[in-house]
């Protein structure tokens, strides 16, 4: 009898994940449980582990840039832009005003589709089915958008350092106009089914409570950041690209909970809308790469073969990098769907770097898993793993 | 708990709003694909499978210069040149790992002569990796397939960038029709 009291009250182990379907990818954590009740929680990072940091070193400031699409692979165009960005301000040279609003664009055009990705899997892992059906159902509408901007749906590679990779066409203009036209009605169609839902309410009201002080100090950021109630948002305090030219607005939540993250991200969509629309109307012409900038932009093609120059600037370009002579180093950070997205470069001179480094907010979040999960029930524990919305790819690196 | 509240708990309007909002659906258009029977066109631009520009005689365009394999970001081109007759660079083998290509087509914009693409070509699965290794001449049999004609043309009009007007102003640049801006 008394064996069996010891054997009751040891707690138990559990691996969730690494293939677990609610983890979204390859994260592990290690539960021990007293009951139901979650004592402990370590997160095991590094399955999906590329070592993009030191590949971005062993490669041409411009041949990396597909290695950015891989790492938080659902919004692929705001890493590249984070990326174009860093190297940018790396050398001293700005994009153009036509790309940069594009830029804007597309940037936003990610947040949705990864806040619908994210409100999809969330509300799927908590047990809400149709909420994933028809949020997927828009993701593909602004895949296929992406599609007819650059030609890929997932992996864009679309920006470029120094402006975009083509201009965009008035076919993709009204296309999109019409989606900002008419995604607000789904975003309701969401709400109606989740918003008020007794369950939802339940699963995601009180629980992963983190206040804002706190959430500072782990160093949280985005969305996870603003359902605290902390009005922090890098396109707001360091407006890069077209930010500072449209007028949009912050949400924030007030307890700090999984309800709020998710009215958080909800309403970020709408505003998301709003400065999409706005860039449309405001959409300046010009050219779309920077034209003084020959020793980081590949020459135009007609000139290639017909321009000594242009010639020497491409083939040195390709084969060694942006010879550029200038060392330095930059950190450079963007509001991803995420977080905070930073990349900090070392420049020797030569055309790669001397070093990388990712500053991703998956990993930031990960960390915070347990400060959230402990003394949590172990359904608890999926809900917070949806509400920081974690995407290992980036996580890992 | 007011009595609205309560009589909101008890009849279950919101559940019942969300059910009569995937009644409305269940009467709508399936958005879903039968894949397989049913295909979607890729739209022009679509970064698929790769080939090499035939020439109008029949000959390869690529001069071997190497300049896809020195950006592609996974090492996936290989070219073998040789010299020729009259020391010309020949192409001897030109060859394309499409099991490791990662589709940025850098390599498109990276030749100064346009003589590689990505065509829209995507369902190319097969059951051996060497069915997958592109050769010299099943990338030429991938343009002369998937590309030769008009389709060519268009392609390096549209997505061999970046073009002169790229750094420029071009006439008719696609704004939103009646924006207020202007």
């Amino acid at each position: 009898m008394a064996t069996a009291q010891k054997k009751l009250k040891k707690e138990l182990t559990i691996n969730l994940g690494p293939q677990h379907p609610s983890t979204h990818g390859v994260l592990r954590l290690v539960l021990d449980l007293d009951g139901e009740t979650v004592v402990k929680c370590t997160p095991h990072v590094g399955y999906l582990h590329r070592g993009t940091e030191k590949l971005g070193e062993n490669s041409t400031y411009l041949s990396a840039m597909p290695l950015m699409d891989r790492l938080d692979y659902v919004s692929s165009m705001t890493n590249d832009v984070a990326y174009c960005l860093a190297v940018e301000r790396l050398f001293g040279i700005m994009a153009p005003e036509r790309a940069q609003y594009i830029r804007t664009i597309v940037s936003e055009m990610t947040r949705i589709s990864s806040h619908i990705l994210w409100l999809g899997t969330h509300a799927l892992d908590i047990g809400a089915m149709t909420v994933f059906l028809y949020s997927f159902r828009e993701r593909e509408w602004i895949l296929d958008l992406f599609e007819m901007l650059c030609g890929a749906r997932l992996t864009v590679s679309y920006p470029r350092i120094g402006g975009v990779r083509n201009d965009v066409s008035q076919e993709f203009i009204d296309s999109l106009y019409k989606f900002t036209a008419e995604f607000p009605a789904r975003i309701l169609e969401y709400e109606t089914l989740i918003d008020q839902n007794r369950i939802w309410l339940q699963r995601t009201k009180g629980i992963g409570v983190i206040s804002a002080e706190e959430a500072i100090n782990w160093g949280l950021s985005g969305p996870t950041l603003r359902g605290s109630g902390v009005t922090y948002d890098i396109r707001k305090h360091f407006p890069y690209d077209a930010y500072d030219k449209v007028d949009f607005d912050v949400p924030v939540g007030q307890h700090g909970d999984v309800y709020d993250r998710y009215r958080c991200r909800m309403e970020e969509m709408r505003q998301s809308i709003r400065i999409i629309r706005q860039c449309l109307e405001k959409l300046p012409r010009g050219p779309v790469m920077a034209p003084d900038a020959p020793k980081l932009t590949l020459p135009a093609k007609e000139k290639v073969l017909a321009d000594m120059e242009s010639m020497i600037h491409h083939f040195v370009l390709i084969t060694k990098g942006p010879m550029t002579g200038q060392s330095g180093e930059v950190y450079s950070a963007i509001e991803a769907p995420k977080g905070e997205l930073g990349i900090y470069f070392v420049s020797d001179g030569t055309g790669k770097p001397y070093r990388m480094r990712l500053r991703s907010p998956s990993f930031v979040h990960v960390s915070a898993l347990p400060r959230l999960s402990e003394g949590a029930l172990v359904a608890d524990v999926i809900a917070n793993i949806g509400s920081v919305d974690v995407v290992l790819g980036e996580c890992d690196r | 708990m007011t009595f609205n509240e309560l009589t909101k708990r008890i009849f279950m309007t919101e559940i019942l709003k969300g059910m009569a909002l995937t009644l409305k659906t269940m009467f709508t258009k399936p958005v879903t694909r039968q894949y397989p029977e049913e295909k979607r066109e890729a739209l022009p631009g679509f970064r698929g499978l790769h080939a090499l520009v035939r020439k109008s005689d029949s000959s390869l365009r690529c001069v071997g210069c190497g300049l896809c394999a020195a950006i592609c970001p996974s090492r996936c081109i290989s070219i073998y040149t040789s010299e020729g007759v009259d020391h010309t660079k020949v192409v001897d083998r030109y060859e394309v790992e499409v099991l490791k290509c990662l589709f940025c087509g850098f390599c498109v914009e990276a030749c100064p002569f346009g003589a590689v693409v990505l065509t829209e070509h995507f369902e190319y699965s097969d059951y051996s990796r060497e069915a997958l290794f592109m050769t010299k001449e099943k990338l030429l049999n991938n343009w002369d397939k998937f590309m030769a004609g008009k389709k060519g043309e268009q392609y390096f009009e549209k997505y061999w960038r970046p073009l002169a007007e790229d750094f420029g102003t071009p006439e008719n640049q696609p704004v939103l029709k009646n924006r207020r801006a202007d």
